[in-house]
């Protein structure tokens, strides 16, 4: 099997950390979003788009055992200067709503960094970040970094409704231009983040595609990208129980056959990889 | 009966399983410890007993379409289907990657006796591994697919031809889906087996209600963490009662606590499990946590609290 990482940005992997973080603060954004900004001891650096698995609830002695299983989170952005970064989150089950009501001092699990994350882009390239759902949260830190690296990004966010929209303050702030669609058109356009790409690409000329969210919206962005002949690269969201390639739990299938493992060979894939119609 | 409190360091806690030599009695259980080497940055090795690499056969395999996994009450479900690199890759690529002092237990499974055997015997004489373990829950495709570890008959045959096949101690891992665990466990001990260890996980289903379908690609599925412990307990105290060859416990083990239990019921060594998946250094802390029960508790050694458990006027 070829090398399922060919996709990793090349330089050597930050050594993942296993420790009690410490809850900064959480906040809650819009209807069902959460900040949670956390002290990680001993945290270095992480590459856009790898992730943390966080247990939800407070650690004690022994894990927890309910919800048994701790939560893959991508790391949406380090914080000031020292051991801080921030996750932003859906509430949508019961890992999730012990995260959200966690109060400041308290100590949950983590695992990271983990995954590798979006390959160093060509600044010669056009980068389009197309993002709904969960998925915002990956794309944010490489927006950052392909900039500062001085090549040219466009940013395009989608959401069922406004209030469903994570982070559009920081985009708004951070200068990436930014198109929004909302399925209701309570937030930019009406429609899909996909029509927006679509419109994007119409002169693709060298553009590159990322693509992070819900797998209809990631292989739909796949197939536009492909239409129009523009290399994608998507960020795959399975679940996942351990993070780190030995429960096996988050085979995504690819197309030369067998499986690779989201969590240790991604989450960031080359769109042409995966197998859409085998994935859940 | 009170006994006077030592200190950790006190305590031995050095246990044989089955002629397998352990410095402490906790390892961790196939499947859920990948190769090992996968834990280096979260665990040094050294601290625990030892670990059972994940169930290989003779040729690579991949496992199952996703989903593979679900959560249940502190539990989880899986159907990976053993997807493993295959027997050769394991002694050339992932022994050799393992520090040189961790006692490595060889997990093996196959779909026919013979295959089983053949998998045993390049196994055997390795070096690198202390001892090798039967993963005995798989489907026996002669017998329509229904688990080795289910019939009494084909165990026996099963456990007789791979101890022909090798003189590596061997376990047998059992399945918890049986009627009467004694009686397989008297089955193995009959065959020659060096030792038992039970369980592995739970044949469960869980179902997605929204779209009326099971959650698993597979349908079914094992079910192991927290949730199965007390069945755990409850199987390795009777097949500790049923034969003398040592136990390992396995099942929702977290905690040093944990692990006593199972001692008490009659096991010599444990398994941690899916703890692994939440917490990759858990297993250190679970040796760690037996060794200061024992010394809590007074006991020298920690062998002295297996069968420990008082049943009187109850």
């Amino acid at each position: 099997m070829a090398d399922p990482g060919a996709a990793a940005d090349g330089g050597a992997l930050e050594t993942p950390l296993r420790v009690d973080a410490e809850v900064v603060h959480v906040a809650r954004e819009g209807e069902s979003s959460h900040r949670l900004r956390l002290a990680v001891p001993g945290w270095r650096r992480f590459s856009p788009g790898q992730f943390v698995m966080l247990s939800p609830g407070v650690r004690e002695a022994a894990p927890r055992t309910d919800p048994l299983l701790p939560r893959p989170m991508a790391v949406y952005r380090a914080v000031g200067a020292g051991e801080e970064i921030e996750i932003l989150f859906k509430r949508h089950g019961r890992g999730t709503a012990l995260l959200a009501e966690a109060r400041p001092g308290q100590k949950v699990g983590l695992v990271g960094p983990l995954g590798r994350g979006f390959p160093v882009a060509d600044p010669a390239e056009r980068a389009l970040l197309v993002a709904g759902g969960t998925g915002i949260a990956s794309i944010y830190a490489l927006g950052k970094r392909i900039r500062a690296a001085g090549g040219q990004v466009r940013v395009l966010l989608g959401a069922r409704a406004v209030d469903d929209l994570m982070g559009e303050a920081d985009f708004a702030s951070s200068g990436l231009p930014l198109r929004i669609a909302t399925e209701d058109g309570s937030r930019g356009e009406r429609g899909l983040v996909t029509d927006l790409l679509e419109q994007e690409l119409e002169d693709a000329g060298r553009t590159r595609v990322y693509a992070c969210g819900p797998t209809p919206m990631m292989r739909r962005a796949a197939e536009i990208a492909r239409g129009a002949g523009a290399p994608c690269l998507v960020s795959l969201e399975n679940p996942m129980a351990c993070g780190f390639g030995v429960c096996l739990g988050c085979a995504a299938p690819l197309v030369e056959g067998g499986f690779a493992l989201v969590c240790r060979d991604g989450p960031v894939f080359d769109a042409e990889r995966i197998d859409w119609e085998g994935l859940p | 009966m009170t006994r006077p409190e030592l200190t950790p360091e006190d305590v031995d806690p050095r246990v044989d399983l089955g002629g397998i030599a352990l410095r402490n009695p906790v390892l961790t259980a196939s499947g859920t410890f990948g190769y090992g080497t996968e834990f280096s940055p979260f665990l040094d090795l050294r601290r625990i007993g030892g670990f059972v690499a994940k169930s290989l056969t003779l040729e690579p395999r991949h496992g199952n379409p996703p989903p593979r996994i679900a959560e249940a009450p502190s539990a989880m479900l899986n159907a990976i289907s053993l997807e493993n690199v295959g027997v050769d890759a394991f002694v050339r690529d992932k022994l050799p990657a393992l520090p040189e002092d961790v006692t490595v237990v060889a997990s093996l499974f196959e779909t026919e006796i013979d295959r089983y055997a053949e998998a045993a015997k390049r196994l055997s004489g390795v070096p690198r591994i202390q001892g090798l373990e039967v993963n005995a829950s798989c489907p026996h495709v002669k017998s329509g697919g229904i688990e080795f570890g289910q019939d009494p008959t084909v165990l026996a045959q099963l456990i007789r031809s791979v101890r022909r096949a090798t003189s590596a101690p061997l376990l047998v891992k059992l399945s918890p889906n049986v009627t009467h665990i004694a009686e397989m466990a008297r089955v193995c001990e009959g065959e020659g087996a060096d030792g038992l260890s039970l369980i592995n996980a739970v044949q469960a289903l869980e179902v997605d209600v929204e779209r009326r379908r099971p959650v698993l690609a597979n349908i079914l599925g094992g079910l192991s963490g927290p949730a199965i412990r007390p069945i755990a307990l409850r199987m390795v105290w009777q097949a500790s009662r049923a034969v003398k060859i040592p136990i390992c416990g396995i099942g929702g083990i977290t905690s040093g606590e944990d692990a006593v239990k199972f001692l008490l019921c009659g096991a010599s060594a444990v398994q941690v499990g899916t703890a692994n998946y939440l917490d990759p250094g858990v297993a250190g802390d679970v040796a760690d946590g037996l060794r200061s029960y024992a010394a809590r508790h007074g006991f020298p050694r920690v062998k002295d609290l297996v069968g420990g458990l008082d049943t009187d006027g109850r």
